[in-house]
């Protein structure tokens, strides 16, 4: 019976809610409180999905129930002697659960780290040398294209082009590190990978781009909020502008994006969610991640 | 990090050693042997052969030079020119290969041209607002 609610409790925390959180449009105006709601929610869907199993060994232990014919006591003793059978199923379909998010972060996580490392290589013998007054961890790329981003990781490097330099102001230069900085300070980028991982661990008819797409925004607004602090709204914007301007006629390059910069902009023109409202969106957080735990507790009292 | 903790010391030899290779490109096609890399690099460097023998062998096994044998030494050529390898860089940064896109975070992730009237009223909104 448990054992159901936390497969659908399952589907739900990672098909359902996401859906329905990621057109939660107010949750953007309190990006830290929305992100540590969506964690909540993709730990919870993940906590389900491997406690499911655990959760349905003391109902099967009463199996032998439908097996008897006449004499139901023989037959029920011999299943509960026989009661590692079903340890050993539920056991493996945690595992396989289990596998298929460890094979997923695995794929991602090299692929991501190769990546990195390569460019990270490159940008360091092409970045112009250091000792112009820029500070360490800053590489500046020579192409006339102006674009802005930083590479995560242990040895992290914010990356600028020389188009970017000669199209920033300096109070919209700062509004664009400040919003780097946020980004390799707070790890954004691990963030990311949980939910890309997850995202491609889940089967493909519950999966959501919307909620990637949600994620990501988010996480964009979040580190805004740091440039927010440096620069104030209108700098931050008006950087924005400047770099897409830049890049606009650079189309044939690729650069589509996904869309969201004048969502970004408009965001920063926003007031903050008021605080009781941020307040039971962490208390959503603490309840959903309860959940499973407590169905899981309930099945083996 | 301190300037001179040794780890970003190295990192600005990879990056001199480099511009070496591609500054004598045109004089040396055959590709340069350490002797001549270490006889290149700017004179206030005081460095030890074995350490330029270091940094090329870093750097190749980074992909980002080549070498070929040449009797009992090398001969180190720059896997790309710096042309080429900037072009390689911005295709990763800005391409629309997802894979590649997704490990760098981006200020700004991509703008076209059907965009920017929606941004500069999302800017005068801003301005209006907040200015």
């Amino acid at each position: 019976m448990y054992a159901l609610l936390l497969a659908a409790l399952a589907v739900l925390l990672s098909g359902v809610a996401p859906r329905l959180m990621a057109r939660l449009g107010s949750f953007r105006r309190a990006p830290r409180a929305a992100l540590v709601a969506w964690q909540a929610v993709s730990l919870a869907g993940v906590l389900a999905a491997l406690l499911a199993a655990p959760a349905a060994v003391p109902a099967l232990g009463e199996v032998g129930w439908l097996a008897c014919v006449g004499d139901c006591t023989m037959t029920l003793a011999w299943f509960r002697a026989q009661r590692w059978i079903v340890v050993a199923l539920a056991g493996a379909v945690t595992l396989a659960v289990l596998g298929r998010l460890l094979l997923s972060g695995h794929r991602i996580g090299t692929r991501l780290r190769a990546a990195r490392a390569r460019h990270r290589d490159l940008v360091d013998v092409l970045g112009a040398p250091a000792g112009e007054g820029r500070e360490d961890g800053i590489r500046v790329l020579d192409h006339t294209t102006p674009t802005a981003y930083c590479l995560p990781g242990r040895r992290s490097r914010v990356v600028l082009t020389e188009g970017a330099l000669a199209a920033l102001p300096d109070d919209e230069l700062a509004a664009v590190l400040a919003h780097e900085r946020a980004h390799l300070r707070g790890r954004h980028d691990l963030l990311l990978e949980w939910f890309t991982v997850l995202h491609h661990s889940v089967p493909e008819p519950v999966r959501s781009p919307a909620a990637l797409r949600e994620v990501r925004l988010l996480v964009e607004a979040l580190a805004d909020r740091a440039a927010v602090r440096t620069s104030g709204p209108v700098t931050t914007a008006r950087a924005l502008m400047t770099l897409a301007q830049g890049q606009a006629p650079e189309a044939g390059l690729g650069a589509g994006g996904d869309g969201t910069t004048a969502t970004r902009m408009r965001l920063l023109a926003e007031d903050a969610l008021p605080a009781p409202t941020v307040v039971v969106m962490y208390v959503y957080a603490v309840a959903v991640v309860a959940l499973p735990l407590v169905l899981l507790w309930l099945a083996w009292r | 990090m301190p300037p001179t903790s040794p780890a970003p010391r190295l990192g600005d030899l990879e990056r001199s050693v480099m511009e070496q290779l591609w500054d004598s490109t045109t004089t040396r096609p055959e590709g340069s042997s350490v002797r001549e890399v270490l006889e290149g690099l700017p004179g206030e460097r005081d460095l030890a052969y074995t350490t330029v023998m270091t940094v090329l062998d870093r750097l190749s096994k980074k992909g980002l030079v080549t070498r070929e044998r040449d009797g009992r030494a090398w001969r180190y050529l720059p896997a790309g020119t710096r042309e080429s390898l900037t072009a390689e860089t911005m295709r990763a940064s800005l391409g629309d290969v997802t894979d590649r896109r997704a490990a760098l975070l981006h200020f700004l992730d991509g703008a076209t041209s059907e965009e920017l009237d929606d941004l500069r009223a999302a800017l005068s909104e801003v301005e209006q607002r907040r200015g």
